[in-house]
């Protein structure tokens, strides 16, 4: 009897805290729902110029403006390609050279003095990827001047971030016994690093460089809007000549530069890991 | 016996051959890879004389930006960004972010369906065709979306909405996909079994599986179409980006290093919210 009283007792505490649980869930969705109809009605409803939009068959006529391809255009677009992947690189590669500072500071178990080096390596890392590309670009347009070089430095700023942090990660949880023979054996320091650290780095840090290549080639491609030449320059001189069709074709050049930079990083990727 | 004498044969033998030194590529494939090297450090050089870098200037750049940072960007005008104006455009910021990234994953879903090679209604039409609508979302820079949407569309946040959606698509899509070609198959052969159509199998094989990880996933789409929303209104999408721009134009660098500071802080903030909720994720499967 008494059992079976605790037992309607145990039922009645999980149906309570069922009903909790689905209480909880409940609130949760009619605030989502609720977050979701307010930042429509801010950012779509209130904030949308309705009068200049016009009707839908005003804007599926403007969309239909970039439908078409502009022949014409592809040979001059040959060097600006050309231009975007060559800045690509050489961000890609000067930001391979910036971060290894960053590396060195920033994994924990090497680091030089922790309670400086490592949040100074920290904040190298956020500040490089929280800025967005555009503005790195304008900042180094004003430091350098216009042309190639300020997208080169834009993009090698902007790799720190990523590639600091993911070798860093991999320095962080690297096998210690191979340290410990060189060690052992009377390796310096410098030893250390190259015939123990480096061999069980490398092949992360080369696979994360290859994909930060590719995505740079995405990168260095917007950043002639700001003024750092390449295909982005001519994607704003088409636009602001009113040629449709010629913006299509610069898309489309932007995303065959991508699928060759793919490929170009899957046969690297293949024959250096 | 016949051991005893083969020896001495042998060592004589070795002997009159020269001793070599052990390498790790012998001969072709030492030839292929420095030969990519050199072709690799070719193609370098040659391009910093195309793109016409001027080096000596890159060497003395290093002090120009430290005089820049410290004369004309230091003190930041904080003033500027606790006004009530740009405090109301980094709230519109969050709501585009928020609502881009879901719009996008809730076109990512799909998508990721579609393109996933394991469960593709069609692997011969479908899964290239889905496959190559996220790549081309994701190739196509989020600048350039919202460009082409301010140009459609107008000036606000319906193209900052509608550029970042283009973004998340992309970048949801892909990582969907891979997701779902990591499940196990039993699940989906047993609904399958009970003459399930695709769809149900979808929705009572597959997305019990991913369910998890799909919210983890769009967690982080919004944290980095956050990042990307700080500057689409740089090109008239509405946000924080067209302060950044007005400010940048009229050259008020106090306000700019100011407005900088303030992005930095807020996506130091959506990183530690979007780490949180994803662990909080991760402990409730």
């Amino acid at each position: 009897m008494a059992s079976a009283q605790a037992t309607a007792e145990q039922v009645e505490r999980i149906i309570a805290a069922r009903s909790k649980a689905k209480l909880v869930r409940s609130l949760i969705y009619a605030v989502v729902l609720l977050l979701v109809a307010w930042s429509v009605n801010t950012t779509i409803i209130e904030d949308t110029d309705w009068a200049r939009m016009g009707s839908v068959a005003n804007v599926l006529e403007s969309v239909a403006e970039f439908i078409g391809i502009d022949w014409g255009l592809f040979p001059h677009l040959l060097e600006p390609a050309l231009e975007t992947i060559m800045v690509a690189t050489l961000g890609t590669l000067l930001g391979v050279v910036l971060c290894v500072p960053a590396i060195w500071f920033g994994a924990l178990n090497i680091t030089p003095f922790m309670p400086i080096t490592y949040p100074f390596a920290r904040l190298m890392m956020t500040l490089s990827r929280s800025i967005h590309e555009i503005v790195w670009a304008l900042f180094f347009v004003a430091a350098v001047g216009l042309g190639a070089l300020a997208g080169v430095l834009a993009i090698a700023v902007r790799s720190i971030g990523f590639i600091a942090k993911m070798t860093a990660e991999a320095i962080e949880d690297l096998d210690p016994k191979p340290v410990e023979a060189i060690r052992a054996v009377g390796g310096s320091e410098f030893q250390v690093f190259v015939y123990a650290i480096l061999p069980q780095v490398l092949p992360v840090m080369v696979g994360v460089i290859i994909f930060e290549w590719e995505i740079n080639i995405r990168r260095s491609s917007v950043l002639g809007l700001v003024g750092a030449g390449g295909l982005g320059l001519v994607f704003f001189r088409q636009l602001n000549t009113f040629n449709h069709p010629g913006v299509t074709t610069v898309i489309i050049a932007i995303l065959i530069l991508i699928l060759f930079g793919e490929l170009v990083s899957y046969f690297v990727r293949k024959a250096v890991i | 016996m016949s051991v005893k004498a083969a020896t001495p044969a042998r060592s004589g033998a070795k002997s009159k051959q020269p001793l070599r030194e052990w390498k790790r590529f012998r001969f072709p494939q030492s030839l292929y890879r420095w030969g990519g090297v050199l072709l690799g450090l070719v193609f370098l050089s040659y391009s910093v004389v195309y793109l016409n870098i001027p080096l000596e200037r890159f060497f003395n750049m290093f002090g120009r930006v430290g005089t820049l940072v410290t004369e004309r960007y230091y003190p930041p005008e904080i003033d500027y960004i606790t006004e009530p104006d740009y405090l109301a455009s980094v709230v519109d910021t969050i709501q585009m972010s928020y609502l881009g990234a879901l719009f996008g994953m809730i076109m990512a879903v799909p998508l990721g369906w579609f393109g996933a090679y394991n469960m593709s209604p069609s692997k011969r039409f479908v899964y290239p065709l889905a496959r190559f609508v996220a790549m081309s979302a994701r190739s196509v820079h989020e600048t350039i979306w919202a460009i082409l949407f301010v140009t459609i569309l107008g000036f606000g946040m319906m193209a900052g909405v509608l550029a970042l959606t283009m973004f998340c698509v992309g970048f949801a899509g892909k990582l969907f996909a891979e997701e779902i070609e990591a499940i196990e198959m039993g699940p989906v052969e047993a609904i399958r079994a009970t003459g399930a159509n695709e769809f149900m199998v979808m929705v009572y094989g597959v997305f019990p599986q991913v369910r998890v990880a799909f919210t983890g996933i769009g967690i982080y789409t919004w944290d980095v179409a956050f990042r990307a929303a700080t500057v689409v209104g740089f090109f008239g999408a509405g946000g924080m980006g067209w302060y950044l721009k007005r400010n940048i134009l009229q050259i008020e660098t106090y306000r700019v290093s100011a407005i900088l500071v303030s992005i930095v802080v807020l996506v130091l903030i959506a990183e530690g919210v979007s780490a949180w909720a994803r662990a909080r994720v991760a402990k409730a499967k």
